[in-house]
């Protein structure tokens, strides 16, 4: 089985090269349908994201499979390829294992380690496996795709700490409260930025909220969303005691939370921790409340070196994720040989007992004068000379098995004998 | 007999805790199954030890400063367990187990002679010793959880999170290994102190109040109530109970091996098998 894979995604193409080579989810099925029917192709998996589009191939020779896929796309898209010709890049054999392995776990993302493209490639490779465009080796390195990227998920930590403002806040909530489980979240104006985190707080367990904004009507409108209180804006400070988180984005031009009020506020909740998370540009909570014991304070340039940070988390978490793909590669590559090999062996036999039994169609004439002893004689004879040649060649490819080059023995034997699949 | 077992114990320890370091620097979620294995076989080849050396002296085994070590050191890492088992926190394994390794490698070195008087057959002596291990045990942990919250505490004051961000826990669950830990040692802390009194005063003769020994283990005891106290009453939390503990483990310390020099009774330097 011969693999080849082309693609075009965010490392080789702009978006409007993407958007123009994108295969709709909808159409996805009929596209692997016509695509796993081309001459010489058996199966076909394809990845169509916004980030990037893939078609892999799976042929019984590596030379129909490239110009079958460029024709498919050129039919797909309606369109002379020659002008996105640079944008393409393509891989083959062990190339398209390990560039599927690497996708899968998100290392070739553009957001190293965002969890999306898992569910992407899981997607994808249940639509292939209805459309009837998997069966044989490229269903068996799609599955393990997953299965790595599953690994990878589990024993690095890649994916795990936050990219964006709002998940950063969430984090640095749980790395001072554990659980969100029960505690209580203030959001302090109603923007776009403070609504979002107060629902990833929520999510994560975070129990019961209160909103305030200068419009009241505002604030019942998001405190409704979220089954929680809204407050009056100048009665923030009634309730804000029991707010373990708050989120502050208001318009105002001076600190809304100053140091005083910080101070009372820790007072009164008997100095159990309280986090401040102040997106609003100017900030609303003074910045010198950090330094008071059990108060911590992340306007929106702390939360985007979080994310800095936790960026070269994940750059260094990516190089044991490659370590784990590299493995799995070689696992899967030493997969595919073996799995060629039986089929190979069970081929040959044939091949040789068609020989064998041709030719004695051929003689049955001049030997029909024969004794049955001497018939027998012949009949052993044959039988002998092509235990003999098929020996050497069984040998070599049953002790290969597992070895990372005993592809390239199985073309070989296939190709010396004539063996046709 | 002895030997042999708490050396395979050093060993099997050792082993966990490089099993251990990899798995924190990687942060993986859970331990590996084969650094928990290590240590679970390591504690039964501690017990043994120590069942050994109980029956060699028919009793509970610590008769020299040597054998509590070794007892403090096997208290520790079965606490280690039961905490991970409950809490799951990898990070404590780095703080807690290397302090074990070398206690027990003190316990490695076969007791000397171990002196069998009548005085250590008395239950009180026997009951005041037990406690005063366990309450260690509460306050050595008690002393980690402070350091990790500490650490934890300027990760994230300073905004700029470094290793120990992304591998030590959070703070409330620092906090709550924290106050448990502190509770349990000075549970026991308490009770340690009174069987001691009791005991000295059937024992010993003349003046035993004014020993250094036990004017520190009152300081000693004095520091912990306080932490609990304010805890409690919810004054103190966080950063400067935390340094509070600190001291509270330091003043064990002085207590343990610095007034040891002083004290008539308690004395036992400068050789390692005197009375603890």
């Amino acid at each position: 089985m011969n693999l080849v894979l082309v693609g075009i995604s965010h490392r080789t193409a702009p978006v409007e090269v993407r958007e123009r080579m994108n295969i709709q989810e909808s159409r996805l099925s009929a596209a692997l349908a016509d695509l796993s029917h081309r001459p010489g192709i058996h199966e076909g998996f394809i990845l169509s994201t916004c980030n990037r589009t893939e078609l892999t191939a799976g042929a019984d020779d590596e030379a129909d499979a490239a110009p079958a896929l460029r024709q498919f796309i050129a039919d797909y898209h309606r369109c002379d390829l020659a002008p996105y010709e640079n944008y393409f890049y393509w891989h083959r054999q062990q190339e398209v294992v390990r560039h599927l392995f690497r996708v899968a776990s998100s290392l070739d993302s553009m957001i190293l380690g965002e969890p999306q493209i898992l569910g992407q490639m899981k997607q994808a490779y249940a639509v292939a496996r209805e459309a009837g465009a998997l069966g044989g080796a490229l269903n068996e390195v799609a599955q393990q795709a997953l299965a790595v990227a599953r690994r990878v998920r589990r024993e690095t930590a890649l994916g795990a700490a936050a990219m964006t403002v709002s998940y950063a806040a969430v984090e640095l909530a749980k790395k001072i409260f554990g659980s969100l489980n029960g505690k209580t979240v203030f959001v302090i104006g109603a923007g776009k930025m403070s609504e979002l985190a107060a629902k990833h707080l929520l999510a994560s367990g975070a129990s019961s909220i209160f909103v305030s904004n200068r419009t009241y009507d505002r604030a019942l409108e998001l405190a409704g969303a979220f089954h929680g209180t809204a407050i009056r804006f100048d009665e923030i400070f009634d309730y804000i005691d029991q707010a373990d988180i708050v989120i502050s984005s208001t318009g105002a031009p001076h600190f809304v939370i100053t140091r005083e009020r910080a101070e009372r506020l820790l007072a009164a909740r008997r100095n159990r921790p309280i986090f401040f998370v102040d997106i609003a540009v100017p900030r609303d909570v003074d910045p010198a409340i950090n330094e008071l014991d059990n108060a911590y304070v992340y306007d929106i340039d702390d939360l985007g070196q979080v994310i800095e940070a936790n960026k070269k988390q994940r750059e260094r978490e990516a190089v044991w994720a490659e370590e784990i793909v590299e493995q799995e590669v070689e696992r899967m590559m030493r997969r595919l040989a073996s799995r060629e090999v039986a089929p190979t062996i069970v081929a040959l036999e044939e091949r040789l007992r068609q020989i064998r039994s041709s030719e004695l169609e051929r003689y049955h004439g001049r030997l029909a004068t024969l004794t049955p002893e001497q018939r027998e004689a012949v009949d052993s004879l044959t039988q002998g000379i092509l235990n003999k040649i098929l020996h050497g060649p069984i040998t070599e490819l049953k002790s290969g098995a597992g070895n990372p080059e005993q592809g390239a023995l199985v073309q070989l034997v296939r190709r010396i004998f004539g063996v046709e699949k | 007999m002895y030997t042999g077992f708490i050396t395979c114990a050093l060993a099997l320890y050792a082993l966990g805790i490089l099993l251990i370091l990899p798995s924190v620097a990687r942060r993986r979620a859970g331990l590996p199954a084969a650094a928990l294995g290590a240590l679970a076989l390591g504690l039964v080849m501690h017990g043994a030890a120590l069942a050994v050396l109980a029956a060699r002296v028919h009793r509970l085994p610590i008769i020299d400063v040597r054998s509590a070590l070794s007892f403090l050191a096997f208290d520790l890492t079965l606490a280690f367990f039961l905490i991970y088992l409950r809490q799951r926190i990898p990070s404590l394994g780095i703080f807690m187990l290397p302090f074990v390794f070398v206690l027990t490698l003190a316990a490695a070195v076969e007791p000397g002679h171990s002196f069998d008087s009548a005085q250590f057959r008395s239950g009180w002596l026997l009951a005041h010793i037990a406690s005063m291990i366990l309450g260690y045990t509460g306050f050595f942990i008690t002393f980690v959880a402070a350091v990790m919250y500490l650490i934890q505490e300027s990760e994230l004051k300073r905004k700029q999170p470094r290793a120990f961000y992304y591998r030590l826990p959070s703070l409330e669950v620092c906090d709550s290994l924290y106050y448990r830990s502190l509770v349990f040692g000075l549970v026991f802390l308490s009770a340690g102190l009174i069987t001691g009194f009791v005991s000295a005063s059937r024992e010993w003769r003349g003046p035993w109040e004014y020993d250094p020994k036990i004017l520190a283990s009152l300081g000693t005891w004095v520091i912990y109530l306080t932490l609990f106290s304010t805890r409690w009453a919810g004054n103190w939390r966080g950063r400067r109970s935390a340094y509070v503990a600190i001291l509270g483990f330091a003043a064990i310390l002085v207590t343990f091996l610095g007034a040891s020099f002083l004290s008539g009774q308690h004395g036992f330097f400068p050789n390692l098998g005197g009375t603890p």
